[in-house]
């Protein structure tokens, strides 16, 4: 009975959701019979799920393998600096850019910032190359100026994750404090005019209005971007590989790329997919909880 | 605290505030135009980093390159025609359904955002899903760049918390006690308010797919349909053959090496500039507080 | 909006089942009577320069002589990623074309979804003509188990190497040196290079005395350096393997390796090789060596040919070079990077679908195409345009219409090229282009070299068919031992330490995996030669 009545009050919010539910129910959750191919093999002609059960036979084979631990090393620094480092870089930079009172002059900033979002990965790795270069690249030049001498940023291990890191963050910075600068758009004027009566100075305004505006979306993208912890991509780390910075460069990604398995060992590609994806589900519900606990934000 | 020290405080804080803006700019905007004088400049010079300032070696044999393929403007025309459909598709489901979940009275919210999170980390791989599209009939046609992901769960969070954060509770009780269904109050009140949120996630899902090739790439084979990306891809890519092409069993060809790289930088310029255009429409719905100061005061 | 919903889902699948009567490779127009074009679907892989195959005059007479009507999808990117869905799918066209379409882990692993040739070869008397004037293109089109499902290409003028090794002898001449003979020499010479303004632009800081793409393995690698000490690479051993005395080996852990990875960071010590050799990508390699107008840059390199390593303009200044012995007091024999057989057979160029339902149409066109005279215009481009035929029996390939272009380009142009399925006689009298003589000549000073026991010394990889397991297990290993032999190299190279680090990264490649590999590989070339 009331069951029924809560249904009743809230048909129409049933009806709004019901698109999205039938889109993500067709799409996603039908096909996710193809996780059972992480535990059989792949037999063509019985079909994807017709092959023969292996139970963990798989997974085992990954994390004995030679390289095992020096990839999930490598894929956890390199996931795991770009959320530190990066995560916090668009939340500043919406609040620098919130602060621009010029418009021409904020247009023109926040225009090009978020440009570089749509460069290629081809072609970005193709400029760090030609930018990058300790002989002839501009910040090779740069750096010489400024005596730091002539390191071959893209030659080292200790130099990988940085210049990897700093040019997503020079990338994707932009793009993505386009939401942050649309949550600091909501913020109540009257608060502004208050903050300026009790005689807050700008920095103090940024600290108390602004920043707290912007909480629920960052501890939301926070708790996500933990969720992607051993999901690097794959084409900038394997366009920006070379025989030296491998020891550190060799990630999940690219390893599976390389034993050739797109094409040919669907079970074992499954088998590694759903490692990476359990691993990154521990980690977001972790978050999620902590974030239940300590703040009032959480995802579910 | 007098007047004058707030004043020279002010006056520190635009100083430290342009000098940042500065850097950030020409950090960012050099390399974009970096990109514009290598699209215009002999390969080659460029490569051995002796153009910096000024085109060398002007040519636009990369443009002439890119725009003789014809397939260039069905692509911009299939690329345009998915995009704005798509996205009015992607905003249709997504928002009323964010709306739904950022109400704290609906039951059924905590179960149902996690099934969608779930979505977001396990999926039956490509396989299942080609067969399904398949099954569908919806491969090699435009309606699989429209409907299977037409809900992106990121951009439902985003647009969920953001309701959450920005509708004020007492807003809908208000109106609810005036009589106003979840409908009228979502059209005339919540979707107004949010014009900002409406602008991001638009963006957000018109950039996805005007950037996308992967869906024609697996489905679709008909070249009428498919989008520029795809084009633009095969444009690189063919220019990137030179540079291994020679050891492949044939002499690839010294020919175009010379300007390939213009390709390669032109092809963003191409793919990029209508986009462009459309920012500073987008962007004013940032203008701080404009929205909700106006409907409450 | 609910309603509006409906109807978009409703149009949706509407517009699906409308549209979904033109895919597939079912929807032929049946029987084979003769005089009526029969429709078929095929798909090709094509180099990205190439123009649609509907503008190639050859392909459209090929068509009409076998009666077909074929609808092409053709692919210049990406194939790999479109593959596995494709062939999971069993959504495939009648025909695929192009250079190792289909491989053979595919053939295995997607049981019954290609079409076995071996009973219906007598369809195409081409094919089998072929097969007679040469055997070993059947072998290579040959599983295991005796089915034939991939047909091979043979092309037939292709040198017996893809590296040519290039010095600038202008310089050699501005200095008065000599030609270097021996590893040491080259050291000598390179150090000139660097310290005496080779070019003689007046700067002596701007010459990069030698250079290679990076990395280990591979064509134009420095690994043609163990040539000195007798070893044969084959098809540029990006992996390391080659066969000696009928022995498979893998020189990543030989001896030999180690003493030219020794001279290589001595060379780099000394500055002579470019610092940015392990970072480059090839399109900075290819730049590099074009120099700045007249004035050369590099100085010992390797290369497919002069006029593409170096450009039209600086290619008149470098030799080809014939192979260094190690010391002056060598006595072994010289060897080099054996490459003929990739270079002039291909495997699986051409596959049918078991589910054509037409496959006397698909015979047909396939019998066609293997036609010696057409195949020299899959190869070159078409009659007239391409090739020109000087009516006594004798052809000649046409120089490029547009001036500006270089042959290698217009040929990738014109036609399905090196991509295609073809058989090239070797009673075809064709001349060839400028592009494919002036490789050839470069090749010369290889020759002596190259003068090796095929037999003995040839690892056959063209030829040796894995089980899936054992290329499983394979592909597996191989990663683990060249992440390791990757970055040793590059350490090695840049920072020394081989002698003392040595014993050490022999035993970890052995846990690797190597010795597994040498193991199944051996097993498989045990076989092959006693096939033969």
């Amino acid at each position: 009975m009331h069951r029924f009545s809560t249904l009743r009050r809230d048909y129409q919010l049933w009806i709004m959701i019901l698109p999205a539910l039938i889109v993500i129910f067709i799409f996603n959750y039908i096909p996710m019979y193809g996780i059972q191919l992480a535990f059989r093999d792949y037999d063509f002609s019985k079909g994807l799920t017709g092959g023969e059960w292996q139970g963990l036979y798989y997974f085992r084979q990954f994390i004995d393998s030679y390289l095992f631990t020096d990839l999930m090393r490598n894929t956890f620094l390199i996931s795991f600096t770009t959320i530190i480092v990066g995560f916090p870089a668009p939340i500043i930079l919406a609040l620098v850019i919130n602060q621009i009172r010029r418009k021409r002059m904020k247009q023109v900033m926040q225009t090009t910032v978020y440009l570089p979002h749509f460069i290629s990965i081809i072609v970005m790795v193709g400029m760090l190359h030609v930018l990058l270069s300790p002989e002839t690249g501009v910040v090779g030049l740069i750096m010489k100026s400024v005596g730091l001498g002539d390191i071959n940023l893209l030659a080292s291990t200790s130099t990988f994750i940085p210049v990897y890191v700093l040019s997503d963050i020079w990338q994707h910075c932009g793009w993505n404090s386009i939401i942050y600068l649309a949550a600091l758009s909501t913020i109540d004027p009257q608060l502004y005019d208050a903050a300026k009566m009790d005689g807050a100075s700008r920095w103090q305004t940024i600290r108390y209005v602004d920043f707290p505006a912007l909480v629920p979306t960052i501890v939301i993208l926070f708790i996500l971007s933990m969720g992607s912890i051993l999901s690097t991509g794959f084409e900038k780390i394997f366009l920006m590989q070379n025989s030296l910075n491998l020891p550190v460069s060799e990630v999940i990604a690219t390893y599976v790329y390389k034993i050739g398995i797109i094409s040919n060992q669907f079970s074992y590609a499954s088998a590694i997919g759903l490692f990476n994806t359990l691993i990154n589900f521990v980690f977001l519900f972790a978050m999620n909880a902590i974030s239940r606990r300590v703040s009032d934000n959480s995802l579910f | 605290m007098g007047m004058k020290a707030a004043r020279g405080r002010e006056l520190l804080f635009q100083v430290v505030l342009f000098a940042v803006c500065s850097l950030i700019f020409l950090v960012i905007a050099y390399p974009l135009y970096f990109i514009i004088i290598a699209s215009v400049s002999d390969s080659t010079l460029v490569s051995t980093g002796k153009v910096y300032l000024f085109p060398k070696g002007f040519s636009l044999f990369g443009y002439k390159e890119i725009f003789q393929d014809e397939r260039i403007w069905t692509g911009y025309r299939n690329t345009l025609f998915y995009t704005v459909f798509g996205t009015l598709v992607n905003l249709l489901f997504t928002l009323p359904a964010a709306y739904v979940l950022s109400r704290r009275e609906f039951r059924a919210r905590r179960f149902i955002m996690l099934a969608f999170v779930v979505t977001m980390f396990f999926n039956g791989g490509l396989i299942p899903t080609y067969l399904l599209m398949k099954d569908l009939h919806l491969t090699n046609t435009f309606w699989v760049f429209i409907l299977p992901f037409s809900v992106n769960v990121f951009f439902l969070i985003i647009a969920r918390t953001f309701f959450e954060t920005s509708l004020p509770r007492e807003l809908y009780e208000a109106a609810a006690i005036d009589g106003c269904s979840h409908f009228r109050f979502f059209f005339q009140v919540a979707i107004p308010l949010s014009r900002a949120l409406v602008a991001v996630i638009g963006l957000y899902y018109l950039v996805g797919h005007w950037n996308d090739f992967f869906t024609a790439l697996i489905y679709i084979r008909d070249n009428n349909l498919q989008p520029l990306q795809i084009i633009l891809r095969d444009i690189l890519l063919s220019n990137q053959v030179f540079s291994s092409g020679a050891g492949t069993g044939g002499d690839a060809g010294g020919y175009a090496q010379r300007y390939a790289d213009q390709i390669k930088y032109g092809v963003i310029i191409v793919s990029t500039l209508p986009i462009l255009v459309l920012y500073p429409f987008i962007q004013k719905y940032f203008d701080k507080g404009v929205m909700i100061g106006s409907i409450k005061g | 909006m609910v309603w509006l919903l409906t109807v978009l889902v409703f149009t949706t699948v509407m517009a699906g089942c409308s549209n979904s009567g033109n895919q597939g490779s079912g929807e032929t127009e049946g029987s084979d009577g003769a005089g009526k074009t029969v429709k078929l679907t095929g798909l090709i892989t094509k180099h990205p320069l190439t123009k649609p195959l509907a503008e190639m005059e050859w392909l459209q007479q090929v068509e009409e002589a076998a009666g077909v009507d074929i609808e092409w999808q053709e692919i210049t990117a990406d194939w790999d990623q479109k593959k596995g869905t494709m062939l999971a799918s069993g959504d495939i066209p009648d025909i695929f074309i192009g250079p190792n379409v289909v491989t053979d882990a595919d053939l295995a692993q997607f049981q019954g979804l290609f079409l076995d040739l071996s009973e219906l070869l007598e369809q195409a008397p081409n094919v089998q003509a072929m097969f007679e004037a040469k055997p070993e293109t059947k072998t290579i089109a040959t599983q295991p188990d005796g089915k034939i499902y991939g047909l091979p290409k043979y092309q037939r003028y292709w040198p017996s190497t893809g590296t040519r090794q290039f010095i600038n002898h202008e310089w050699l001449a501005n200095l008065g040196l000599e030609m270097p003979t021996t590893w040491d020499e080259l050291y000598e010479v390179l150090v000139a290079f660097k310290n005496e303004d080779a070019n003689g632009n007046g700067n002596p800081g701007d010459e990069i005395p030698m250079d290679w793409p990076g990395g280990i393995g591979g064509y134009f690698n420095p690994a043609v350096l163990l040539g000195s000490m007798g070893i044969t690479l084959t098809d540029g051993s990006g992996q390391g393997y080659f066969v000696e005395d009928g022995v498979v080996k893998n020189y990543l852990t030989d001896e030999r390796y180690k003493t030219m990875v020794s001279f290589l960071h001595k060379l780099y010590k000394a500055g002579l090789v470019n610092k940015e050799v392990f970072t480059h990508d090839y399109t900075k390699f290819q730049s590099t060596a074009r120099g700045e107008g007249d004035v050369a840059k590099v100085g010992f390199t390797w290369g497919w040919v002069a006029s593409d390593r170096f450009g039209e303009q600086l290619a008149p200044q470098y030799t080809s070079m014939s192979p260094l012995k190690v010391t002056d007091d060598y006595t072994g024999a010289l060897s080099w990077s054996y490459d003929y057989n990739s270079l002039n057979y291909g495997v699986n160029h051409l596959v049918v679908s078991a589910r054509s339902k037409n496959k006397e149409a698909v015979m047909r066109f396939i019998n066609e195409l293997y036609k010696p005279e057409v195949g020299m215009q899959v190869l070159f481009g078409s009659l007239g345009t391409n090739i020109k035929d000087n009516g006594d029996g004798t052809y000649a390939v046409l120089p490029p219409a547009d001036p500006k272009m270089d042959p290698g380009t217009w040929k990738w142009t014109s036609t399905m090229a090196d991509n295609g399925a073809f058989y090239i006689s070797d009673n075809l009298e064709l001349t060839l282009g400028k592009d494919m003589q002036e490789v050839l000549g470069q090749s010369e000073a290889l020759a002596e070299a190259l003068q090796i026991d095929v037999e003995q010394d040839v690892l056959p990889s063209m030829f040796m068919k894995y089980s899936t397991a054992d290329n499983n297990t394979m592909s597996l290993n191989t990663t683990n031992v060249m992440n390791l032999a990757e970055t040793k190299f590059a350490k090695w190279v840049t920072e020394g330490g081989v002698e003392a680090e040595w014993d050490a990264y022999v035993k970890e490649s052995e846990r690797a995996g190597l010795a597994k590999n040498i193991e199944i590989m051996q097993k498989y070339y045990d076989a092959y030669k006693a096939g033969n």
